[in-house]
């Protein structure tokens, strides 16, 4: 009789305790799920992969293993802030049609190459920033400066054309200029248009100020006269992207931007590398996209 | 107190987080959980200690052992429970007391600066003629300096960490700055004495200088410092929500603990004395069992009141604020637009940028946006057709308890969207097809479309606000009573329990 008690006793206990325990695992592997999370945000990395352009002199470029340009050092700032520095923050090729997937898929934390924030990326992405609002502007030969004034002016003219991007497209179909076509390949890019434009084959070439004030620095620096017309016709948000549900991570690269911006870091970049040749540049913090809009 | 000494005492002591270790089996437990049943006897009247001395082994040690677990795991229940209520009040506060209301209040910030420099264009362009509305304008821009700096200075006691205050600090001395553009540009058209029509020259070169201050260096400040900020509400909303709802887990484990307990203890008083049924333990069992049910469902309750005040409540309000604020200043670059034709390209350009920012449709110019927004702005089921803050809006009414009405208010403000688009095509019609003084008529003739529009903006806020204060009130009065539940339910649960066990450790003494 009294050993049937104690058994029974027992087997009550040991059914609370198997009970505790199941409730502790769930809460443990519950514990485990929140910190995996926060170890997979970019605020709590300790090496960054960070996607960039290689074809665009200026803002981002890659001459053998050495990237070089604005968008580079503005990448190396962030990450340093994001207490990530030296052979840590590895840089990889990103285009314009492999941004979105190599941030879905983890090949890349950050994005910092000339990306402009749209609504529709951000239904696949997160921004942070934008760290600068580019403008698409026109760059024309030294010789042709006073008489191309604004986008207006470029009608009868021979606008470049890139396969692929928007800033033909803008001029001639959205503002109704009626420019001519230069047609360039889509891999050739604007690369193409600057050599089209010393060599006078077209007359103006038309995309986001920041690329032009670094097809001009290269122009500059090979013995040609070439202008940027200063009226900027549109607002380019550039945004650093990262996966879509690290919102930590995006508050803090956006703290680490206004940083940038209140402790003169970003100033001295974009007069470092805009002005050679010429570009009116704003030093001041732009308005942010926010991290939680859905 | 007691709590702390018997924590360790055994398995039942793992819910204080210690433990986790393996089942232990009865006889092993029981030793170290003598004295705490000892002083439970004490504190209820019962003899003293003399029989403490019995071996656990013995009927009565087990019966003493089982009812100091039943003692312990109650304690750590209500320890569990306090603790998550204490989390879920914490979460009501901040968000629906302090930092919530204050943040949307600094997010009025950028309407009433965005409305300055509004106010300060339509002062120029009315010109110095009477009746002509520039007292109205600047009395207008004096309301919303006031408010500005109320809400400027909110955002500063709120401003956490150096960057904030920083920022606080520079759109302080910008606004003191922008003021002083302001006043320079308003004297030198008083100076050139003219009646009406547009400013000279030299008037509108610094109203330039004042509203690219505001656009580029105020208003991006003011936005950006409000979304910091908010980055503070959301911060304790998430740790606090997850806090309740862990709690209310814990709060069922060690429930489910102390229930295996009690039943234990009804089972083995069952066999040792051949009686069916122990009626005082039973009615603590029950007690117990209302007690954790109860205690679990307010707390499953708190998560979501603490979810709608934030989701139907504090986002919405947030991000509708913002809507409201740029679509005033889209209004303002009318405005600016028939000011300033040197500019106009660029000022359409913005006003297309502002009104994708507050209901995005697909469209490279202004022309293709209008006709997009005339062809219907319908919603429901699924997501909206757009996107933006308007598309946000609408993909919210997905979620069942959105508040009652927020539906019709939306599409009253989709309709108002869609005439004040059509009016600013009409203008600008007008303006290429070179009549200005046309085009101003029809921008004046077009206030009040722009009015009812931001009046059906603000009553769809307003019954976010409902919702939000509602939440923040069922949160409040759902915890209310419990910290007096608590300490009363555990005391009833111990004396039912003693009051169980008490006679038949009487009955046990002379046979041992």
């Amino acid at each position: 009789m009294g050993t049937m008690g104690i058994r029974r006793n027992g087997s009550a206990l040991r059914a609370a305790a198997a009970l505790l325990a199941a409730g502790t695992t769930a809460l443990a592997a519950a514990a485990c799920g929140i910190a995996d999370a926060g170890e997979s945000s970019v605020a709590h990395k300790s090496e960054l992969t960070i996607g960039v352009n290689t074809d665009q002199p200026g803002v981002g470029s890659r001459t053998g293993g050495t990237y070089a340009g604005f968008d580079i050092d503005v990448a190396r700032e962030v990450a340093a802030r994001l207490h990530v520095t030296g052979s840590h923050v590895r840089f990889a090729p990103v285009t314009s049609k492999t941004r979105e997937s190599l941030i879905e898929k983890g090949k890349v934390d950050l994005v910092v190459a000339s990306y402009s924030i749209t609504p529709e990326r951000k239904l696949d992405v997160a921004f942070a920033g934008p760290y600068y609002v580019a403008h698409q502007d026109i760059l024309v030969r030294g010789s042709d400066a006073a008489t191309v004034k604004n986008v207006h002016d470029l009608a009868g003219k021979r606008l470049c054309r890139v396969a692929g991007s928007v800033s033909y497209p803008r001029v001639h179909d959205e503002i109704g200029v009626a420019a001519l076509p230069a047609d360039v390949g889509e891999r050739e890019g604007y690369a193409a248009c600057l050599d089209g434009l010393t060599a006078n084959r077209l007359d103006a070439v038309s995309t986001d100020d920041l690329i032009l004030a670094g097809l001009a620095a290269k122009a500059v620096r090979e013995g040609h006269k070439v202008a940027i017309v200063n009226a900027p016709f549109s607002d380019e948000p550039y945004g650093i992207g990262l996966r879509k549900d690290d919102i930590d991570g995006c508050e803090k690269v956006n703290k680490a931007l206004t940083g940038m911006y209140q402790d003169g870091t970003m100033p001295r970049l974009l007069h470092k590398w805009f002005d050679p040749a010429g570009l009116k540049v704003t030093t001041t913090v732009p308005q942010f996209e926010g991290c939680d809009e859905a | 107190m007691t709590a702390v000494q018997q924590a360790p005492a055994g398995p039942p002591g793992a819910p204080s987080g210690t433990a986790a270790g393996p089942a232990v089996p009865a006889a092993g437990a029981a030793p170290p959980e003598r004295p705490p049943a000892g002083r439970l006897r004490r504190a209820a009247g019962a003899e003293p200690a003399g029989i403490a001395r019995a071996l656990p082994r013995t009927v009565a040690g087990r019966i003493r052992a089982l009812t100091g677990a039943v003692a312990v795991v109650l304690v750590a229940l209500l320890v569990v429970a306090w603790i998550a209520i204490g989390d879920a009040r914490h979460g009501v506060k901040v968000i629906g007391k302090d930092a919530g209301p204050q943040v949307v209040a600094t997010s009025d910030m950028y309407f009433q600066l965005s409305d300055m420099d509004a106010q300060l264009a339509n002062a120029l362009l009315a010109g110095a003629a009477p009746g002509g509305g520039r007292d109205q304008s600047l009395a207008r821009y004096d309301q919303d300096r006031q408010l500005a700096g109320k809400a400027l200075l909110k955002a500063a006691k709120l401003a956490r960490g150096t960057t904030e205050d920083d920022t606080a600090r520079e759109l302080l001395d910008g606004l003191g700055r922008y003021e002083r553009l302001a006043a320079q540009a308003l004297l030198l058209d008083q100076q050139a004495g003219r009646t009406s029509g547009r400013p000279p020259k030299q008037v509108l070169d610094v109203y330039r200088q004042a509203t690219d201050m505001m656009k580029l260096d105020l208003l991006p400040k003011a936005y950006n410092l409000t979304l910091d900020n908010g980055t503070l509400v959301r911060h304790t909303y998430e740790d606090k929500r997850s806090d309740v709802r862990s709690g209310a887990l814990w709060v069922v484990v060690t429930g489910v603990v102390l229930l295996a307990v009690l039943l234990g203890l009804q089972a083995y008083l069952a066999r040792r004395f051949r009686r069916l049924l122990n009626p005082a333990l039973a009615v603590a069992t029950l007690g117990a069992l209302v007690l954790v049910a109860g205690c679990a469902a307010m707390l499953g309750g708190q998560a979501d009141h603490l979810r709608r005040a934030k989701e139907q409540g504090f986002d919405p309000i947030l991000s509708l604020s913002r809507a409201r604020a740029i679509s005033n200043s889209a209004n303002a670059d009318e405005t600016r637009f028939l000011l300033d034709p040197a500019r106009s390209d660029a000022y359409e350009q913005v006003y297309l940028k502002k009104s994708q920012t507050v209901l995005y449709l697909k469209a490279g110019n202004l022309d293709e946006y209008n006709t997009a927004v005339q062809k219907g702005l319908s919603f429901g089921g699924g997501r909206a057709p757009f996107l933006g803050f308007l598309g946000t809006e609408a993909g919210r009414a997905a979620d069942p308890d959105r508040p009652a009405d927020t539906d019709d208010a939306l599409r009253r403000v989709l309709a108002d969207y869609q005439k004040v688009q059509q009016n600013d095509h009409r203008m600008r019609t007008l303006t290429d097809g070179g009549q200005p003084a046309q085009a101003a008529a029809a921008r004046s003739a077009s206030t009040a479309d722009f009015t009812r529009y931001d009046k059906d903006m603000q009553s769809l806020i307003g019954l976010h606000w409902g919702a939000f204060e509602k939440a923040v009130k069922d949160g409040e009065h759902g915890t209310g009573g419990w910290y007096a539940v608590l300490p009363v339910a555990g005391l009833v649960i111990i004396v039912l329990a003693l009051a169980g066990v008490r006679p038949r450790l009487a009955e046990y003494r002379w046979q041992s």
